[in-house]
């Protein structure tokens, strides 16, 4: 399907053989290659074997207990029940170390292929769930953002090869980081929920009842309520499901991953990097990180879950010769207050690591681990690095876009990826 | 995350729960969703059946210093004079059309034909012959859609008979789904069972709009069965949401005094955790973000200080308790005002306080009339909630009598919430089933009742169009495939396909037209396109190559494939226009 599809292809033109389904979006995607490639648009440049995933820590992290100043006192002083014993870090340096949870990075650090973003954070940090999310991924600060910025990076992408998976979300909901206008991004739960099912009465296994409910979508009028929406994801998914279905019956992967959603989603997101989907940009999500109470054996669940799953991706994608084609890049929306509250857990914070991770990454310790002794009037990090230098860095420096841009300015970059 | 059987019919029926290599229990919505801020995970699918609880609980539980207990949800009263004499000229009307256009005897789609987008709106079709559209539109927003009798029973009221008989529910009976919920024997500790006892309610009830007002309550004051004190104690989210029904449309002070109180909540939110000398800030933070005053009305310290001041909560088993004792007692500075303050005085303080009003506006408008209201569209509701002492009941009835409920962008103006689609296609179709297919359907298309993402509710609730993707669309074509082919029955249950022979008969539906015409007068209003109407009728008459899938006889004697008049009907409810609330 993948191959005939691009074959059908000619010069702009669509041919479409007997029975199969019109699909719209591909005309327009071509009428969209041709003009974007006319304007020499920057987007069209991007590398096409490149793919970045993208973890989101949903709940806000604790970043201290993630990547732990061991070596300050301050850090046991404000945390009596929630430091985590020297004796247990997972020391990277003199100074910092891992969650002892996070022991399946371990090996990714020692081969050099993980790196950390000390003290992330932006100017004035919301310490509001929503709004803190908001700004993480849509890039106002106001928190009034509407379209994500892997969005407007993936819906500026020309779609020249018909691929409907440039990105891909997995899950149940679209991440607002990949909410645009103009293109939805496929979402997916599971690989066997993403196809329509036919009526068994159906001999032809449904075919013309999905011919004739594709023409009730592309005869909607198009001043009706939802006209765009409705018509591009019933065409996305028409073409999307299929495709992936067909990636599905051939793909085995290399390692047991661990079980649960999360290992899950990154298995679906190898798979479509594995079997060549076109996927630059994957997205997946670990929730439960807001530990207002009880934090420790949360927190450790979390870590493990997090460096397990992420191991696996790795060594799954490595056996089959795709790790250099991989970044991986995690972030939440706040790390949490340096002194733990009277309920065994942490508040709403601000700055926090983030992790990136992959064969092209350039191992080490990027920005610098906020102070402990010098804290905002809430008791909160006072970030280093602007979140922004780490988007522009897997822009510029990976996919090859424009972080100018996509980002609406430009916000400098770190040094775990070389220039291109 | 997989669903491993290649027929979707056999797909595991309740949200998956597998633990993870850390032995935590992850469900199937615990990545895709944003993740529970704090919904630490805890033995979900592992829960056993305990001692059977009660199928039907009795209201809240709250400990001794249960804030002011609320009467029974008080009665919304005014402007009811008015409705009345209003009503009995539209009441008239309403007959007059049943004649013309009343149910099961002929359609009204094809007639009609209405490009709603040419019309100027209900008011032009008020007192003509778009009932149809009026009472479809009021029973989606303020219920879950129409089945053929509702459509009948609502339309002869008038619209604003409609809206009486929804608003004083209490005159209606709900014996027989309660008899019916109760001779399932659910497990109403365990979370699947949980969302099937209420995803039925909502599908065979006679007050729709109760249920409906307890989604939008559990959408904005929620909870997640997740963080509620372990697998024990997964009925206190029953508990919770039988307060929240109860108190529907009660003052919003007795219900954010019974929220903070609850347990589920105090779980929750960690208020229960929070020690007077130690405050947590969790629910002190949401209290104002997310359920009164919204960002920008308050500063961190207003969290700190409200945290100080709701302290003093436990809970015990289904119950809490107030014990002053455990109350900070400093002096407070909390939102302009200060003093030795409580919980009842963070309620007092945020019921009175001026942004409140628009903040609640503003989640029900958005709710139950279209996205983005202005100012204009808020202030009706607003001035209703000061005027009548904070009552739900009179500002939702300011809200369901508004010119811009009734208004063309109103209409279809929504995506259909998972919970919407999944009741709504049930109880249109008059579905009889278990529900044991019901909490897979709506977890996979991204909404899992008493498990919400995270302390925001659902994001679909506030801009509809996240609930639709590629995903979530054919899981909606799927599960109408589910009823009509297989009655809504699982793979592990004896599965009936929808009668539609049945339907045939006893509606006189003697051409394709007419099977048409039927459907769309309950499932789409009546308002069908006329070119939109040919498609389906032709795809009802095209003769198939191969046959052998069984015939439905029209009662005119002439025979059509079975495949091709299932398929209609499932062309229609997987039609963009069905989509759309």
């Amino acid at each position: 399907m993948r191959l005939s599809r691009r074959a059908l292809i000619k010069d702009g033109l669509l041919v479409v053989s007997a029975g199969m389904v019109m699909p719209a979006i591909f005309s327009r995607g071509v009428a969209s290659a041709r003009a974007m490639s006319l304007e020499g648009s920057r987007f069209a440049q991007a590398a096409s074997e490149r793919t970045l995933i993208v973890v989101q820590m949903a709940g806000g992290n604790d970043g201290l207990n993630t990547v732990i100043p061991f070596t300050d006192p301050l850090y046991h002083q404000m945390r009596p029940t929630l430091a985590i014993p020297d004796a247990q870090v997972l020391m990277l340096d003199t100074r910092l170390g891992l969650h002892p949870s996070l022991k399946a990075l371990q090996p990714l650090w020692e081969q050099g292929h993980l790196a950390i973003v000390e003290g992330v954070g932006y100017p004035n940090q919301s310490l509001s769930h929503f709004q803190a999310m908001d700004i993480w991924q849509t890039l106002d600060l106001s928190g009034n953002g509407t379209e994500g910025w892997l969005g407007k990076l993936v819906s500026g992408w020309v779609d020249q090869d018909g691929h409907p998976f440039k990105a891909l979300d997995v899950g149940v909901q679209t991440a607002q980081a990949l909410q645009s206008i103009s293109t939805p991004v496929p979402t997916v739960a599971s690989v066997n929920a993403y196809r329509v099912y036919p009526d068994p009465a159906d001999r032809d296994a449904s075919n013309a009842r999905m011919q004739a409910l594709m023409k009730l979508y592309s005869s909607y009028p198009k001043t009706s309520p939802y006209a765009a929406l409705l018509d591009t994801t019933a065409l996305n998914a028409q073409d999307g499901s299929s495709q992936l279905l067909q990636a599905d019956a051939t793909y085995k992967p290399a390692v047991t991953y661990p079980t649960g959603a999360f290992a899950e989603g990154l298995k679906i997101l190898a798979e479509a990097i594995v079997q060549g989907l076109g996927l630059r940009v994957g997205y997946v999500t670990l929730g439960g990180f807001d530990t207002h109470a009880n934090q420790q054996a949360t927190h450790a669940a979390l870590m493990q879950t997090l460096a397990e799953g992420l191991s696996a991706f790795y060594n799954d994608l490595d056996a089959h010769g795709k790790a250099d084609n991989v970044v991986v890049m995690t972030w939440s929306e706040f790390g949490r207050r340096v002194e733990e509250n009277g309920s065994l857990g942490t508040d709403h914070g601000t700055a926090a690591p983030m992790f990136v991770l992959g064969k092209p990454i350039n191992k080490g310790i990027y920005g610098e681990p906020p102070s402990l002794s010098s804290l905002d009037s809430n008791g909160n990090l006072k970030y280093t690095v602007d979140f922004r230098s780490v988007y522009a860095t897997v822009l510029d420096r990976w996919l090859g876009a424009s972080s100018k841009d996509v980002l609406g300015g430009s916000y400098g970059s770190q040094n775990f990826l070389p220039q291109p | 995350m997989s669903i491993n059987d290649d027929d979707l019919y056999n797909q595991p029926t309740e949200p998956r729960r597998k633990l993870d290599a850390t032995g935590r229990s992850v469900g199937a919505s615990g990545m895709g969703n944003t993740g529970g801020m704090g919904a630490v995970p805890v033995g979900a699918g592992s829960a056993r059946p305990g001692p059977r609880p009660q199928a039907t609980p009795t209201g809240p539980v709250s400990g001794q210093v249960i804030p002011p207990t609320p009467a029974p949800a008080s009665r919304p009263q005014q402007g009811q004079k008015q409705g009345r004499q209003a009503m009995s000229r539209r009441r008239l009307l309403g007959a007059s059309l049943l004649g013309i256009a009343g149910l099961g005897t002929i359609g009204v789609a094809g007639g009609l034909a209405l490009n709603w987008a040419e019309k100027d709106g209900f008011a032009s079709l008020f007192h003509t012959a778009a009932s149809n559209a009026q009472t479809g539109h009021l029973l989606r927003r303020a219920g879950f859609g129409a089945s053929p009798a509702d459509m009948q029973t609502y339309k002869s009221l008038g619209f604003e008979g409609a809206v009486d008989r929804l608003l004083n529910y209490q005159q209606v009976s709900d014996d027989a789904l309660e008899s019916r919920l109760k001779a399932l024997n659910l497990n109403l500790n365990r979370p699947v069972d949980q969302q099937r006892w209420w995803l039925l309610r909502m599908a065979w009830t006679q007050r729709p709009l109760l249920e409906k007002m307890t989604l939008f309550w559990h959408g904005v004051l929620t909870s997640s069965f997740r963080k509620v004190g372990g697998k024990n104690f997964f009925m206190r989210m029953i508990n919770q949401n039988q307060f929240l029904r109860a108190h529907a449309f009660d003052t919003f002070d007795n219900i954010l005094l019974g929220i903070t109180a609850d347990p589920a909540m105090l779980f929750y939110l960690d208020l229960t955790k929070s020690r007077k000398n130690h405050p947590n800030e969790n629910y002190a933070r949401e209290l104002m973000e997310l359920f009164t005053l919204g960002l920008g009305h308050y500063t961190q310290q207003d969290v700190s200080e409200g945290a100080a001041a709701l302290t003093g909560w436990h809970v015990d088993g289904l119950t809490s308790r107030y014990i002053p004792a455990d109350h900070n007692n400093l002096v407070k500075h909390y939102l302009g005002q200060t003093g030795n303050f409580d919980y009842r005085d963070v309620v007092r303080i945020l019921t009175n306080h001026p942004a409140t009003p628009w903040f609640l506006a503003r989640k029900l408008f958005t709710f139950f009339v279209y996205e983005n209201p202005s100012t204009d569209d808020l202030k009706p509701l607003v001035d209703s909630y000061v005027e009548s002492g904070h009552n739900i009941g009179a500002v939702m009835r300011t809200l369901l009598l508004s010119p811009q409920f009734s208004s063309q962008k109103a209409y279809r103006a929504r995506i259909k919430s998972p919970t919407e689609f999944v009741v709504g296609a049930y109880r249109a179709l008059e579905l009889q089933g278990s529900g044991l297919a019901l909490p897979t359907m709506t977890t996979l298309m991204g909404q899992a009742l008493f498990d919400p993402p995270n302390v925001a509710g659902w994001p679909g609730d506030k801009v509809s169009a996240l609930w639709l993707n590629s995903g979530t669309w054919m899981t909606r074509l799927n599960y109408i495939d589910l009823l009509l082919v297989r009655g809504g029955a699982t793979g592990r249950e004896q599965a009936q396909p929808l009668d539609l022979q049945s339907v045939v008969n006893a509606n006189r539906i003697d051409s394709p037209e007419k099977f048409v015409d039927y459907y769309a007068s309950f499932l789409l209003d009546g308002m069908l396109d006329s070119d939109r109407r040919s498609l389906l009728v032709d795809y009802f008459s095209t003769p198939d190559v191969s046959r052998g899938g069984g015939q439905i006889t029209l009662t005119s004697g002439k025979s059509y494939p079975l495949n091709r008049v299932r398929g209609t009907l499932y062309l229609m409810m997987a039609s963009p226009e069905y989509q759309l609330n």
